[in-house]
């Protein structure tokens, strides 16, 4: 075919999907339905046996020869591959029957992905009948797959055995549907719960929730399985909902027969809420005032306290300011100087303290233009991705990350594979970048970002053709001359953009509950569902309710049954780690850590380039050279798992535990030189306290509870004889600092 | 890009523009699904260990029965960046000169070639066995370095363990010291404990023993002023306290998480053979020399001076923690991305490289370990055969080398042949999972034994691994 031929075609392809309504020409594979059509029953053949996958043709090289587009994103180039490439080499028109095609897939001849199909089978006929017609391409528009449908949606067995079939229904541009069951490809996204066979069969496995999914064309569709432990004995509670979080966690719980824990009680409320909403634990003084409060609402009102403080809405901005991946540095090319750094972390803190809505916060920092020493906002532009210059791409996926939770750059070389988007998704999104520039501003190393109105959009490798500006999913361009970002700020941070508010709602819950409804938060797909979706429905609605006010979300979080949940298990509640069924034991952040052996001891720690006294959370790095990352700050940062801010990955802040992690605190200078020195031990030795109240007085500090009377035992017989000696204590504060009570919000 | 001067556990890795992003990137990403999964994988061991005891946790299926463990320890000496095979262990002289390369050869004591840049090695080939028909899976840093520490691709459901915490977890410990010891950090695309919890992951030593005798692994020796006693009475005080959150029975396996690292430290703090196997207490220069501690690259460093390397410290460091007990040390060397001059690449590594292997199995096999140590050189894929525009070769993983000495595997040996240019395996082409099965056999683990991961969801440590025989004794 020659070439003028194949843009051509590719154009009406295209056409056809941006607007189904144009008319088939006549069409010789429609005309006549025997002849199976190459993009509508021949390419599926090649979706369900595998061939267009990304380790066999689909692979971005082919394979032993033969390259097929990833899942068939490129229906065109799959067809001058498969028939035109060689001529007579894969299809062989005389004697259909010996056609490479069909000897590979039945592994007549020696084929590397071994035998597909049995020539009996009607992926094989299908395959044989389009050869047989002289394995023609489609002329004409041909309907285009616009969604698929499972038969269910939502599957309950009540044992484990339990089956049953899914059927996957396509939608056509045309308006017709197909049961195309046979031609889907079906998977499971925890088969020890349930599994789902090639035929779409789903049988239950063991107890718990999760999800099947079906996969043809460019569409995954998933279906809920819950496997229910048995009834007998399970007796639901029907514990007090405060508000609509408790309603929607408990309906879930109730239809998986898991029974909550508890409520904590207010000695652990106080320490995990004040962890949460300001970085440290509970002062000595707050302990008692907390626990001598006989208020029943003292927990809404230490809830009202804390969040109303500026260190709530710093220590939210450092969690902002960690995710935008603020450093300063002193290269100037890289317009990341720490006047800039400084600027935006103000700049973000200011927007925290006054109550900016996150919508409008965002939006700012999207649509911003200017110089960036003297405009905080227009730094997104320099930190978000450290480079020389602005990458478009990488400027885009990163965008995406953090302001959707989702993986754009899937999209770069093949429509997402679990996911809705497409090429043209990514592509267009790429676009409102691509004009972002920088020029030398006023001030030394200053830069001015601006939009650069002679720039192109991205070009799209399927056809060569640009791609204007486009919002996900959406089917026309933004349609702007000049800067398309104050559009995208506006589709962005709309009311009505559900994966802005759902990304957003989702990784605040996370912060509170220490895993997101959908985990990881900065990974939403359609195959990585939420675990309880109408909860993250309600929380994003809610979101958008309250004009994206952060206080006020967080208000309803905190006052959650939800959130107050002990850690201690129920019979049935004790394996979950999905419904929030109690609370999870959270290793502290590497920053809130430090700031909390600090506040405990009283002995500070300086962090290097910042003025003494800075609170770790506050932290981020100041480099001498370029800003690039990664840059874990301090080495126990470092050893605890601090983000290093090297990318935007939510994975970048660690907690799980580690043997330095303990060699540190059995031995490393950390601990070490805050217990001896002048210390909380020598002074209250000083002041002639009472054993018992000294122990009591330690355990205030470091885990903000008194010691249990079985404990005050134990610790008068382990000081007897040593009453008065200051080593005793200060061993005794060492294994408070060490304890896991101390190094978990629990 | 040109490779940098710098060792690569330091750098940002030079080569390829999106080596520093997606890759890293998906290799942090594999590291927040070990987080998830250790919940999932605690549940299981939970239910596990209530079900049949504290040994086999994690074990969906009962090994075949005992195999004989031959293999003790391992020393992995991972050249990142893609180590070129043409420059070291399978030379083609004979093929043009853009597909030849800048070097010459060099006979081996076992009656083979290797290239010029290997003269010290090649006289001791009668140790070694070498392979030069390994085929991987993908030309990517990220995934294929991920694919040789775990025996598989990177998937964005489960992450996988590597062979270090799986040997921790099947094995244990062999005396005090951690099984899994990275000198001084894991390789950041390395998959580290995958779905088994984070007590089966390397212990870092921090400090590199390339600074020579002042080498001190941070936070590793009790403080000063600290007696034992003062230390027994501390974690006392300790377990006092633990026993409150123990009887609420939250979150067990976290807490013996927790309770197993700070055994392990008390462990480490206490003994004089774990604390003297961090150091060089007793080395001789000889030994020193006999890794080529002095030797330096060709190449000049900005300064304008030729430096040593560090990497014969490193290595006697990883002796010496074998001899303690250690199942797997892994160590960086260099930085092998030679899109650009792969000449310059070669020189600047390749001379203490060359010591450094023969002077460490040399020592090994003085000592008597070599039998049960296994030397293995390794590298996530080798180098394209033909000369690029910019004078360096490519990613290349579908033909490449490894070395390997002791530990069971037939000395002297040269394993497959690849074609004329070292593009693909004219004959005896190994698959890195049949390499890796075949290790594992070596260590008395059967690698097609599943490991459960997901609640219930059984992974063979090794897919449809098969036994390469003929590499063995």
């Amino acid at each position: 075919m020659n070439k003028m031929k194949r843009c051509s075609m590719l154009a009406i392809l295209c056409i056809g999907f941006l607007c189904s309504s144009l008319q088939a020409q006549d069409s010789q594979s429609r005309g006549d339905p025997q002849i199976p059509s190459f993009r509508k029953d021949v390419m599926p053949v090649f979706f369900r046996a595998g061939c267009n996958s990304g380790t066999c043709h689909g692979s971005a090289r082919g394979k032993d020869g033969f390259m097929l587009s990833l899942f068939g994103y490129d229906p065109a180039g799959d067809y001058r591959r498969t028939v035109e490439e060689i001529p007579g080499r894969r299809i062989n028109g005389s004697v259909p029957e010996e056609s490479l095609l069909l000897l590979k897939a039945t592994a007549s001849v020696p084929h590397t992905g071994g035998k597909l199909f049995d020539p009996k089978s009607p992926l094989y006929q299908t395959l044989l009948k389009w050869i047989e017609a002289g394995a023609p391409d489609d002329s004409g528009a041909v309907p285009e797959v616009i969604g698929i449908t499972l038969s269910n949606t939502s599957v309950v067995f009540d044992q484990p055995s339990g089956q049953l079939p899914l059927q996957v229904t396509a939608n056509y541009s045309d308006g017709s549907t197909r049961d195309v069951t046979s031609l889907s490809r079906f998977f499971s996204n925890n088969p020890s719960v349930a599994q789902i066979d090639a035929q779409g069969l789903v049988t239950g496995h063991g107890f718990g929730d999760t999800n099947v999914f079906g996969r043809y064309s460019r569409f995954t569709v998933g279906a809920e399985v819950i496997v229910l432990p048995p009834a007998d004995g399970f007796i639901w509670p029907d514990p007090p909902a405060n508000n609509f979080i408790d309603r929607l966690v408990f309906q879930r719980l109730e239809k998986l027969r898991i029974v909550p824990s508890d409520l904590c009680d207010d000695q652990t409320f106080l320490r995990r809420v004040t962890l949460d909403l300001v970085g440290r634990p509970p002062t000595p003084l707050e302990y008692e005032g907390f626990m001598a409060d006989e208020d029943p609402d003292k927990r809404a009102s230490k809830i009202d306290a804390l969040i109303a403080t500026d260190d709530f809405a710093d220590y939210q901005a450092a969690l902002w300011a960690e995710q935008l991946r603020v450093i300063g540095g002193n290269y100037s090319t890289g317009a990341t100087v720490i006047k800039a750094a400084d600027r935006l972390a103000n700049w973000i803190r200011d927007q925290f303290r006054k109550d900016r809505p996150l919508n409008e916060f965002v939006s700012e920092m999207t649509a911003a233009s200017g110089p960036n020493i003297a405009n905080g906002p227009v730094n997104l532009y320099t930190m978000l991705v450290h480079k020389p210059q602005v990458d478009p791409k990488m400027l885009a996926a990163d965008f995406s990350q953090v302001f959707l939770g989702v993986q754009i750059q899937c999209a770069e070389c093949h429509n997402h594979p679990f996911d809705r988007w497409t090429m043209d998704d990514y592509y267009g999104f790429v676009s409102f970048f691509t004009g972002v520039r920088r020029k030398p501003g006023v001030e030394a190393r200053e830069k001015r970002i601006f939009w650069d109105d002679k720039s192109n959009p991205a070009i799209s490798p399927v056809d060569g053709r640009a791609r204007p500006a486009k919002t996900l999913g959406a089917i026309d361009p933004v349609g702007v001359q000049g800067d398309p970002r104050g559009e995208l700020a506006k589709w962005l941070t709309s009311p009505e953009n559900d994966i802005f508010a759902e990304n957003i709602a989702n990784r605040i819950w996370a912060h509170f509950l220490g895993r997101g409804v959908v985990e990881p938060v900065d990974d939403m797909r359609v195959s990585n569902p939420p675990t309880n979706a109408p909860l993250l429905d309600g929380l994003s609605k809610r979101l958008v309710e309250l004009r994206f006010d952060l206080r006020s979300f967080v208000r309803e979080i905190c006052n959650s049954r939800v959130y107050q949940l002990a850690s201690k298990p129920t019979p049935t509640n004790a394996k979950d780690t999905r419904q929030f069924s109690h609370a999870k034991l959270r290793r502290l952040r590497a920053d809130v850590l430090l700031d909390s052996i600090v506040a405990v001891t009283g002995i500070p720690r300086n962090l290097p380039g910042w003025p003494a006294g800075t609170k770790a959370v506050h932290y981020y790095p100041r480099v001498s050279g370029d800003t690039e990352g990664p840059h874990p700050g301090d080495p126990f940062f470092e050893t605890f798992g601090r983000s290093t801010r090297g990318t935007v990955c939510a994975c970048e802040t660690k907690s799980d535990p580690t043997l330095s992690q303990t060699m540190h605190l059995v031995v490393g200078d950390t601990i070490r030189e805050r217990l001896s020195s002048p210390s909380v031990v020598k002074a209250l030795l000083e002041s002639h306290t009472q054993p018992e109240k000294i122990i009591e007085t330690l355990f205030v500090r470091a885990l903000s509870r008194k010691p249990t009377d079985k404990e005050q035992m134990d610790f008068r017989n382990f000081i007897s004889g040593n009453e008065s000696n200051p080593e005793i204590y200060e061993d005794i504060f060492w294994g408070l600092l060490n304890s896991t009570e101390f190094l978990f919000n629990h | 890009m040109l490779p940098r001067n710098q060792d690569r556990s330091q750098i940002k890795p030079s080569g390829c523009q999106d080596f520093r992003r997606l890759n890293r990137r998906v290799a942090m990403r594999v590291g927040s699904l070990g987080a998830l999964s250790l919940c999932l994988g605690d549940l299981l061991r939970m239910r596990a260990s209530a079900d049949d005891g504290q040994t086999g946790a994690y074990s969906a299926q009962k090994a075949k029965g005992p195999l004989p463990q031959r293999i003790k320890s391992i020393i992995q000496l991972n050249l990142g960046g893609g180590f070129p095979q043409h420059e070291s262990f399978d030379p083609k002289p004979e093929a043009p000169l853009e597909y030849r390369g800048p070097f010459g050869v060099v006979k081996t004591s076992n009656g083979d070639i290797f290239s010029d840049n290997f003269p010290k090695t090649a006289q001791i080939a009668k140790k070694l066995t070498v392979i030069r028909t390994l085929v991987g899976k993908v030309p990517d840093h990220g995934l294929a370095t991920y694919h040789l520490s775990t025996g598989y691709t990177p998937t964005a459901v489960i992450d996988y363990p590597s062979m270090g915490a799986i040997l921790s977890h099947e094995l244990g410990p062999r005396g005090i010291l951690p099984p899994f010891i990275a000198v001084p950090k894991r390789n950041a695309f390395a998959g580290n404990t995958g779905f088994l919890p984070s007590s089966y992951g390397a212990f870092e030593i921090g400090d590199d023993p390339a600074n020579g005798k002042n080498f001190k692994v941070r936070d590793f020796s009790l403080p000063q002023g600290i007696s034992l006693d003062r230390f027994n009475r501390r974690n006392a005080a300790r377990e006092l306290i633990e026993n409150r959150i123990r009887s609420m029975e939250t979150e067990p396996t976290t807490l013996d998480t927790m309770d197993g690292f700070y055994k392990k430290a008390y462990a480490v703090l206490t003994s004089p053979e774990a604390q003297r196997a961090f150091s060089f207490e007793g080395e001789s220069d000889e030994t020193f020399e006999l890794y080529g501690a002095k030797v330096t690259g060709k190449v000049l460093a900005p300064d304008n001076k030729y430096h040593p390397k560090g990497l014969a410290e490193r290595l006697i460091i990883a002796r010496r923690l074998v001899e303690a007990g250690t199942r797997l040390v892994t160590i960086d060397y260099g930085a092998w991305d030679c899109h650009v001059d792969v000449k310059k690449c070669c020189d600047d590594y390749m001379q203490p490289l060359d010591y450094a292997i023969s002077g460490l199995v040399t020592d090994l096999d003085r000592r008597g370990l070599l039998d049960s140590t296994l030397f293995w050189v390794t590298s996530e894929f080798g180098r394209t055969p033909k000369i690029n525009k910019d004078s360096g070769r490519d990613h290349h993983a579908r033909c490449y080398s490894m070395l390997l000495a002791g530990g069971g595997f037939q000395q002297g040996l040269i394993h497959g042949a690849s074609d004329s240019v070292a593009n693909e395996p004219a004959r005896d082409g190994v698959l890195l999972e049949d390499l890796l099965y075949t290790i594992y056999h070596g260590l008395g683990i059967d690698a097609d034994k599943e490991l459960v991961a997901f609640g219930t969801r059984p992974i063979e440590i090794i897919k449809d691994g098969k036994l390469v025989s003929a590499l063995l004794a």
